[in-house]
């Protein structure tokens, strides 16, 4: 098959269906789903054929062509790079993506409004295939809104639900202040290299290095705070965790919130190592930070919100520790590249363990009647087997247990971070540490101990619909760190991958990783001994558990900076609008139009004698000019 | 004493002006229909009196067309106070302000 029809019919099929759905399966619900999931299957052959089977090619047309002053013109494309990268996230894509829908025809299946759930999906399968293929900046920032608009959708799904309500707004409005630095990151590169192409960009940037500037790469970086949810602009992850929970593992885990990432390695040649050093620290203090306010969570879903975060903030701190290559000697190219495929490789890995996670925790809220706080919960483990089974897969490969997938990944970014910056090394080792430990006190108390509520008590293993991709993701979770496992398409990332050769540091890392995995599970064990019904740290140090519960207070700042400085500049503005604008241009006109309304209106009698005498008048008047007596 | 075209213009003007204040101060929309047909015969001796004075017959012409036009007129005004006063139970101006508001 050619590859241009591939990129078309993969861009129609989830933009049909969720058109279809929208348009006339509102109220058939089984049906949406049905045809949802048949569309993300198809979908995915396509998808898998271009990866395994088609050539790397690119594809574009153009889109929109003006004529600009001076004889240039201004050009945006429609057009597919389908690299190695693309390839990857492409793969990342279509299987979370697959398995998410199969496992909500399960979740969802009670729910009132199940095709509004679908279309939403599907609407953001097309969405999120656009950024993953996109070969210029305007497409990239139009497609990054759309996945904002079906994430805002998504996480509204329940939206009798004031919460739900305010989380979807919140992420909405924290990603546009993010999506504003994108932007202009947008203009001021087309202001420097004239081109929005990707190709064109990386020729460009090669060949005059000095068009780069710091200011660039982070602006650009701007809009990987908002959609990656990084320090400044991370509050709105955790309340995303409104939405129904395979929409919390599909797009706030895997692939969403992974674009950030995403795009940064896809631009990688825009960055600067200054930047690249802004964007290392951002992602430390992401990770760090997450993982310490983790502990200060009951709703599982939140834990688990936190630990994505702090995953994210990894990744980032990768993609920044490849310009702290350079400084120390590697070739720029080759540093930053390598910090690219090292988050993309626990990007990739870390789609695979925490969708496990977060749709086991689908399967055990949906197993106790949507109970998500873990200390209503306890004793799930003789109840739920499978379930416990893939969980237990999913703790320890995000605790870096030697041989499954988060331990390949995060051993490489520990690598780099030890070559390069030793206190960022240090940092992420805790983080480690601390992530072995939090997600030990979810599994402990979640599934040991005895039932501390009705609905725990009552809890029976989900249905075969939820429970096949928890176990495909499960298998993944454990072969996804090997790079044989993808096959021969990803030369590009593999390659760039760094590996350690000191076989101390290796040994470190297989005793590291052992240690804060299942040291984390039995520590917490100890903490948190599930036969408590009350968390240690609530009962033993209250102030800092409320604390870490209220996110160490960044939420509330923000509330406090938005109602008391924010409201009121808006409320001088509004009251000068009013004034100026509104009253005195825009009401002022209208007003003057309207003052000769009301006088022509007070001659409209309704007495045809008044209109004779007006008639007189007017023949008195034109008798007057033509006779000459009135000068006009 | 002769009676010249300074004596038919006079008669003219008074009939004019007698249809033109009746127009104005009678309501009942019949009369003021006839007064209204009495300055079309105010301007048609006027047009009949310069015709004869200057000794052409273009006014005589003209006449002709509004005596026509007058009688066409009569039918469809007639008709419409008619409908008027069928659809309204009255043919009085001052009642009929519909188009005011």
């Amino acid at each position: 098959m050619d590859a241009a029809l591939i990129y078309q019919l993969l861009f129609l099929i989830p933009l049909v269906t969720a058109a279809v759905i929208a348009c006339f399966m509102r109220k058939k619900h089984s049906l949406a789903a049905r045809l949802s999931v048949v569309s993300a299957a198809v979908f995915s052959g396509l998808g898998l054929y271009l990866i395994y089977a088609a050539e790397r090619t690119d594809w574009s047309v153009s889109w929109l062509s003006l004529a600009m002053p001076g004889g240039r013109t201004f050009e945006i494309g429609f057009g597919v790079l389908f690299n190695d990268l693309s390839a990857l996230m492409l793969l990342v894509l279509i299987i979370v993506g697959l398995l998410v829908q199969v496992f909500s025809l399960g979740y969802m299946k009670d729910d009132p409004s199940k095709a509004r759930f679908f279309g939403g999906l599907s609407i953001f399968m097309f969405s999120m295939l656009g950024i993953v293929l996109a070969d210029n900046l305007v497409m990239i920032f139009i497609f990054w809104e759309l996945v904002g608009f079906s994430s805002y959708v998504l996480i509204n799904h329940y939206f009798d639900k004031p919460t739900a309500v305010a989380a979807s707004k919140k992420a909405f409005i924290v990603n546009r202040v993010g999506d504003f630095g994108f932007l202009l990151g947008i203009v001021f590169v087309y202001w420097q290299f004239g081109t929005f192409n990707l190709v064109e960009l990386e020729a460009k940037a090669a060949l005059s290095p000095g068009l780069l500037s710091t200011g660039m790469g982070l602006l650009l970086f701007c809009g990987v705070l908002g959609k990656s949810a990084q320090m400044p602009l991370h509050v709105w992850l955790p309340d995303a965790m409104e939405g129904p929970t395979p929409i919390s593992a599909l797009i706030h885990a895997a692939t969403m919130v992974a674009a950030g990432i995403y795009f940064t390695a896809r631009v990688y040649f825009l960055m600067t190592p200054e930047a690249l050093n802004v964007v290392m620290w951002i992602g430390t203090i992401t990770a760090v930070f997450a993982a310490i306010v983790a502990f200060g969570q009951n709703d599982i879903k939140k834990v688990l919100a936190f630990s994505t975060l702090s995953q994210l903030g990894y990744m980032v701190a990768a993609l920044g520790l490849g310009g702290q290559a350079v400084a120390h000697g590697h070739g720029v190219e080759a540093g930053i590249a390598a910090g690219a495929a090292v988050a993309m490789f626990h990007l990739t890995t870390h789609a695979f363990f925490k969708a496990l996670l977060f749709l086991n925790s689908g399967s055990i809220i949906h197993a106790c009647h949507h109970e998500q706080d873990i200390y209503k919960m306890g004793g799930l483990s003789g109840k739920m087997k499978v379930t416990f089974a893939t969980f237990t897969i999913g703790v320890l490969a995000i605790g870096g247990f030697p041989f499954l997938a988060g331990f390949f990944s995060k051993d490489t970014i520990l690598h780099l971070a030890h070559e390069n910056n030793t206190i960022v090394y240090y940092i992420l080792l805790a983080t480690a540490a601390l992530t072995g430990l939090y997600m030990g006190r979810l599994y402990v108390v979640t599934f040991f101990g005895k039932a501390r509520s009705d609905n725990a008590a009552h809890a029976k293993e989900s249905g075969p619909a939820m429970l096949i991709p928890l176990l495909i993701l499960a298998v993944l979770s454990c072969v996804g760190g090997y790079t044989a496992f993808y096959g021969h398409g990803f030369h590009d990332i593999v390659h760039a991958i760094p590996h350690a050769t000191d076989s101390g540091f290796q040994t470190l890392m297989y005793i590291t990783g052992t240690v804060f995995s299942i040291g984390g599970i039995i520590l917490a064990w100890l903490i948190w001994s599930p036969r408590r019904d009350v968390d240690t740290l609530e009962s033993g140090a209250p102030a800092v558990f409320k604390a870490l519960g209220n996110r160490l207070y960044i939420d509330a700042f923000y509330d406090w900076y938005v109602e008391k400085v924010q409201d009121r500049v808006a409320l001088i503005l509004s009251f000068l609008d009013q004034l100026l604008i509104s009253g005195l241009m825009v009401r002022g006109t209208a007003g003057i139009v309207g003052l000769f309304g009301i006088v022509s209106r007070s001659l409209h009698t309704g007495n045809l004698a008044g209109y004779v005498y007006w008639f007189a008048i007017g023949v008195l008047v034109l008798g007057a000019i033509a006779f000459g007596t009135l000068k006009i | 004493m002769t009676i010249g075209l300074n004596e038919f213009l006079v008669v003219s003007g008074l009939l004019f002006t007698i249809g033109f204040v009746g127009i104005l101060v009678r309501r009942n929309t019949l009369i003021v229909f006839m007064c209204l047909e009495m300055m079309l015969n105010g301007v048609n001796l006027a047009l009949v009196s310069f015709s004869r004075y200057n000794g052409t017959m273009d006014g005589n012409l003209l006449v002709f067309f509004i005596i026509t036009v007058a009688a066409a007129e009569v039918a469809v005004g007639l008709a419409i106070i008619v409908a008027l006063f069928r659809k309204r139970q009255t043919v009085y101006v001052q009642e009929l302000n519909g188009l005011k508001n």
